[in-house]
């Protein structure tokens, strides 16, 4: 008997009875479908929320006076 | 489309393979037709999907989903719960031979536990080829290794198996 006569019975004794797939085939069909539910219609993107455009101009506002004021020299006392 | 009809296609084209691929994971058949079961529950629940791939593509889709089945951490336990049982099973010494009528069973039990024995890599390459019937290229495919490695799995499982044969038919070349 060749190796591949014995590896062959061996698949045999291990391989899935016809029968067994054929029940294991009809559980699987009488599974109900789960079916994604349907993508609802998108809507417009509402306008972002955001700050407010005056922010940027305080900020910059602040941000301009900071720096000046840090570049100054530093007045020594007398 | 006539889902059950597509349906029975695939299954009938890959379950073999897929079993075969669980066997070799599992040592285990209960596990492994459990497995299988879960497989092609997928392959039903994502019909229209899997149809619509090329053949190949179908195969790797179908093992992808074994895979990441056969790695999902409750199954690995029972895997492995089921690999241990089947491994102490296999180490038992395999019977003493006896007269002929019972010769080719105790053969099949020591290529069983020969192949039980095996690493998983090629245990599972093993199964698939000769109980899932696929060609080292669709081995490959499916497991997403190369082609390559496949044969070379294939062959040390073989030298194995052949050994653990040949361990078995010395005493009866004795008698």
């Amino acid at each position: 008997m060749s190796l591949d006569d014995d590896l062959a019975a061996w698949a045999a004794s291990v391989r899935l009875p016809d029968a067994e797939a054929a029940a294991m085939f009809e559980r699987i069909v009488r599974t109900p479908v789960v079916t994604p539910p349907a993508a609802p219609v998108s809507s417009p993107p509402a306008a972002a929320a955001g700050l407010d455009p005056s922010w940027w101009r305080h900020f910059s506002a602040g941000f301009a006076a900071r720096m000046v004021a840090s570049n100054r020299p530093v007045r020594r006392a007398a | 489309m006539d889902r059950e009809a597509e349906f029975r296609r695939l299954y009938a084209a890959h379950r073999v393979a897929v079993h075969a691929y669980f066997t070799g994971r599992t040592a285990d058949r209960q596990s492994a037709a459990d497995l299988t079961q879960d497989v092609f529950l997928r392959v039903w629940q994502r019909l229209e999907t899997v149809a619509d791939l090329p053949a190949d593509r179908q195969r790797a889709w179908i093992f992808t989903v074994a895979r990441n089945l056969s790695v999902d951490a409750h199954r690995h336990q029972l895997t492995q719960a089921g690999t241990e049982q089947a491994l102490a099973l296999a180490r038992r010494d395999p019977p003493e031979p006896a007269s002929a009528p019972v010769i080719a069973a105790e053969r099949v039990a020591v290529v069983g536990a020969a192949i039980a024995r095996l690493p998983e890599q090629q245990r599972v390459t093993l199964a698939m080829a000769t109980a899932g019937q696929l060609t080292s290229a669709e081995i490959a495919a499916a497991l997403g290794v190369p082609a390559g490695t496949v044969r070379y799995r294939l062959s040390l499982a073989r030298r194995a198996v052949a050994a653990a044969l040949d361990r078995y038919d010395e005493p009866r070349e004795d008698q």
